[in-house]
């Protein structure tokens, strides 16, 4: 193994194994304590943030005896790792690859010198919170779950980082975990992540069907017609998922119950971003399919449009934040439908540090806007146009009305998928009690699924 | 190699331990009624340590069953010591023995009447009031209907072909479609498929967690179809097996929706369960390499995990009392972390988490479903995700938010209970990181599964079958089912 092969292994291994290790001595009964937690993970991402740097410097200044990038013009060049087979059945493989390119460097650059300043942040921000050490447990995790999904040479490599970033993002939702609103948004969220990864399977299963592998070291798998259509089809509903694009954007509004550290990593940089990430993984075959294209554009366009007025209705600032990062991203997907990735990565990376710069000041904003209202003697003047002013009345109404219900996604969701899917099993549940005596229900046999419909115990 | 090499001379010597040391400290706990939990932990020591013999002096990809008993004596000696006490009494020690010895009968035994009794044997504690009996009646019926069909099976095959050798009634399709089905009707009761599903849940609810949770994870359905169904019957089975898999297919997607709505934790771990189990049907019956692997491999999985949840949902009653409900929050993770953790990671390593084993067998599972029904296989994800949904709910609802009122300090695990909880968390995510020590065990039987049940076959028409009345060398000279190469031949 080379040296940027090793320091791309470490890179993406690191913080899986500093999880790895504190997660077993915590099981065996051992907590460290905060300042030791904060100095492993500041540790652990400078020297990521420094091996990656000497990736960079590779690539940029030494890239002879490296192999060709598979999908980037310009006779680029990559990093490739191979460690053969996870495991193998026959014809089928699962390939343990890591591959460093053009597109996957700056999200990695990204995720590891983001996820070690959200560290630093945190040691102060979480300061003696009960969960400080879940907080960093959590955080390790989803920095090895991202860096294994953009660092992976294959869609099946990169399906187990991404579930990693789901199960993380979700248990970082109920941090606050004697509250139920976080708890049921978490379970919501869990939902829908679930719902909308069987499309990343189902498009890997049909990768490897069809052509044999998911593996994109080499190039991507050769698919024609209909096949890429299908393909595209089944990567988008996953994409859309994890970036909340319509209609899938009733999640992140809900996920602003963690704290503000992790939505800042999740939601204004990385884990949002993962949903693009794919997309432009899956580049050249989308460019083949106008379909697939389209759609790609037109979610982006109705997620921007919908981002932009459902923002306008929120009450507090995180909120707010998010949706207006949900336009962005929104922005972002119709950059890579019209085939402009390098505007989009470039986009990613601007959006994805300014946006958590911007979640991080959230807490302190109201003390920053007195400071700034006392240093200047007086009232701050109003900023930006109100565009909506200029509609009728009739149609201001409803779009607030519109927007307060936040595009009203989530009632349509719930009528169309949640509802009926209960109402089934009820109806499997009577079924079920065929040939037992008749008992009077209690009100714990009420199904529950939908968020803040738990009752609180204690009774 | 020492070991090796005393598990290659006395294989069968090994067998008869592993089998013969729990059924003879059941009777030492029912009869001296003391110190029950130290007799069965040596008994379940032994039967460990014979099994591990047995695996290490197994050949290499062909130790399916030698792994499935030193799993399934592994899991007793965690129950023995996970047991909390008000359950540890002489006869859950005894009965959990029972089922251990006969379970490893089971697994090891190549005779059909021996199968039939280890089948019978597994069962008897939950016919016996007050030992392991369930209130409702729909258990004993499952379980009643599950040895009656195959009594009848085993008794047409002996009746037709005079032998009861697995062995030589290999590839012999013995009593055609009607053992076949009768067969396959034991499969359905003993394993819970749709229509008769009911009877799991009613028997994880009315009877003890623990050793219903056992009774499960013998997993005699799916070793009646590989063990039984598939060597014997490989041309039916590779005709019949598509319909059959929808009907695994159906179950696991039905249990995964009627779990949405259930309140009750011990229903709903049965229904996650039943789901999961049906997957492992759905996949030994897909007929791909894949599929088959996944299989065996989400066997082991589901084996640990579903046992280590029921063992933390019974610590759990124990500790703060029957009233559990997945309708409310409990915000037991301020007073048991561990045991929170313990059944966050079962609980996911169920449907699937990523670096923990099942993420491979799923993996294989799904690939292998798809590639022998392409819609129906669709239906294996979507449930597994409404299961995930289903087990997250229940870990929510048990562990966290605040109570809202009083409640008394309740123990985390205990150092015993911490210490095998963290060994089947190692287990599922060791597993997770380097599976194809798993997948590989199994290649040769996933081998002749499938070749067997792609073999094209010659003359064998199963509904104007005729008994052979060949002897076992003579048969295997005609070669009913041919191997894959002779068929290009002809």
């Amino acid at each position: 193994m080379s040296l940027p092969q090793g320091i791309l292994v470490f890179v993406v291994l690191a913080p899986g194994a500093v999880f790895g290790v504190l997660a077993f001595l915590w099981l065996l009964g051992w907590t460290p304590g905060e300042r030791l937690v904060s100095r492993i993970t500041g540790v652990t991402f400078s020297a990521c943030v420094l091996g990656l740097a000497a990736l960079l410097w590779k690539l940029a200044f030494f890239p002879g005896n490296l192999s060709p990038a598979p999908l980037a013009a310009g006779g680029s060049r990559a990093v490739v790792v191979t460690f053969g087979n996870w495991f193998a059945v026959h014809d089928y493989r699962f390939p343990l690859v890591l591959m460093v390119d053009r597109l996957s460097l700056p999200f990695l650059a990204m995720t590891v010198m983001l996820s070690g300043l959200i560290g630093q942040f945190s040691a102060t921000y979480l300061h003696r919170e009960r969960g400080f050490f879940r907080f960093f447990l959590l955080l390790h995790l989803f920095a090895f779950g991202s860096l294994l999904a953009f660092a992976a040479g294959s869609f099946d490599l990169l399906a187990a980082g991404w579930e990693i970033v789901g199960i993380t993002s979700v248990l970082l939702i109920g941090f606050f975990q004697h509250r139920p609103a976080p708890v049921e948004n978490g379970l919501r969220v869990f939902a829908i992540y679930r719902a909308c990864d069987i499309g990343l399977l189902a498009g890997i299963f049909a990768m490897h069907q069809w052509t044999g592998t998911a593996a994109f070291q080499n190039g991507f798998p050769m698919l024609t017609g209909a096949e890429v259509v299908t393909v595209c089809l089944l990567l988008l509903l996953a994409a859309s998922g994890k970036a909340a694009q319509v209609p899938f954007s009733g999640w992140l509004p809900r996920a602003m119950e963690g704290p503000t550290p992790s939505s800042a990593i999740f939601y204004g940089a990385i884990s949002i971003h993962a949903g693009a990430y794919l997309l432009l993984r899956i580049q050249p075959v989308l460019a083949q399919s106008a379909l697939a294209s389209a759609l790609v554009i037109l979610i982006g366009v109705a997620t921007a449009i919908h981002g932009t007025i459902a923002g306008r209705a929120s009450a507090d600032a995180k909120t707010s934040l998010a949706y207006a990062s949900l336009s962005q991203v929104g922005v972002v997907f119709v950059e890579i439908g019209m085939g402009w990735n390098s505007i989009a990565v470039a986009h990613i990376l601007g959006h994805a540090t300014v946006r958590t710069m911007q979640f991080l000041r959230a807490p302190s904003m109201l003390h920053d806007y007195h400071q700034m209202h006392s240093a200047i003697g007086g009232e701050v003047s109003q900023a930006g146009k109100y565009l909506e002013g200029l509609l009728p009345e009739g149609i201001q109404l409803w779009l607030y009305r519109w927007a307060f219900d936040r595009g009203h996604l989530d009632t349509i969701l719930d009528s169309w998928v949640v509802h009926p899917l209960l109402e089934v099993s009820k109806a499997f549940a009577k079924l079920d009690r065929i040939g037992l005596p008749r008992r009077r229900p209690r009100p714990r046999d009420q199904a529950i699924l939908l968020p803040g419909t738990a009752r609180q115990g204690g009774d | 190699l020492m070991a090796l090499h005393v598990g290659m001379e006395h294989a069968s010597l090994l067998t008869n331990i592993a089998i013969l040391v729990p059924w003879f400290a059941a009777l030492v706990t029912a009869a001296y009624r003391k110190q029950a939990r130290l007799i069965g932990f040596f008994a379940a020591l032994m039967a460990v340590a014979a099994c591990s013999l047995l695996l290490m002096a197994a050949p290499s990809g062909a130790s399916l069953y030698q792994a499935l008993m030193l799993l399934y004596s592994c899991l007793t000696l965690a129950a023995t010591l996970v047991l909390p006490r008000r359950d540890c009494g002489p006869g859950a020690i005894a009965g959990i023995h029972v089922m251990l010895g006969s379970t490893l009968l089971a697994y090891s035994t190549g005779n059909l009447l021996i199968l039939l009794a280890a089948w019978v044997l597994t069962t008897i504690p939950f016919f016996v009031p007050r030992w392991f009996q369930a209130r409702s009646w729909r258990p004993r019926a499952g379980l009643s209907l599950s040895i009656l069909t195959l009594a009848c099976a085993i008794a047409l095959i002996a009746a037709s072909t005079h032998t009861a050798s697995i062995e030589s009634l290999k590839g012999r399709s013995p009593g055609g479609i009607p053992v076949f089905g009768l067969l396959v009707a034991a499969v359905v009761f003993r394993k819970g498929i749709f229509p008769a599903h009911a009877w799991v849940a009613d028997a994880a609810e009315g009877g003890p967690a623990v050793p219903t949770a056992l009774l499960f994870n013998g997993h005699f359905g799916a070793l009646l179809v590989a063990k039984l169904i598939v060597p014997l019957f490989p041309a039916t089975s590779g005709h019949l097996f598509p319909l059959l898999s929808y009907f695994a297919i159906a179950t696991a997607l039905y249990v995964a929706i009627r779990a949405l709505t259930e309140n009750s934790p011990r229903r709903l771990l049965a229904f996650i369960a039943l789901s999961q189990s049906a997957s492992i049907l759905a996949g030994l019956e897909s007929r791909t390499a894949e599929g088959i692997t996944g299989a065996l491999v989400h066997w082991f999985v589901v084996t640990v995990s579903t046992v280590g949840l029921f063992g933390i949902l019974r610590l759990l009653e124990v500790r703060f009392g029957e009233n559990l409900t997945a309708a409310k929050h409990f915000g037991l993770v301020e007073h048991a972390p561990r045991l929170a953790v313990s059944f966050a990671v079962f609980g996911l390593a169920l449907v699937g988490l990523p670096g923990t084993l099942s993420f491979c067998s799923e993996d294989l599972l799904i690939h292998g479903t798809l590639m022998s029904h392409p819609l129906g296989g669709l239906l294996i994800p979507i449930a597994t995700a409404m299961n995930a949904v289903s087990v997250f709910r229940l870990f929510t609802r048990l562990f966290l938010v605040n109570r809202r009122t009083g409640f008394t300090v309740m123990a985390d695990a205990l150092p015993r209970e911490r210490w095998i909880l963290t060994a089947g968390i190692l287990f599922v995510v060791l597993g997770g990181l380097f599976p194809n020590v798993i997948v590989a065990q199994h290649s040769a039987e996933v081998d002749m599964a499938q070749q067997a049940m792609h073999a094209p076959v010659r003359f064998v028409d199963p509904w104007n079958w005729k008994p052979p009345y060949l002897p076992p060398s003579h048969a295997a000279e005609s070669r009913l089912v041919p191997a894959r190469g002779e068929a290009s031949n002809e």
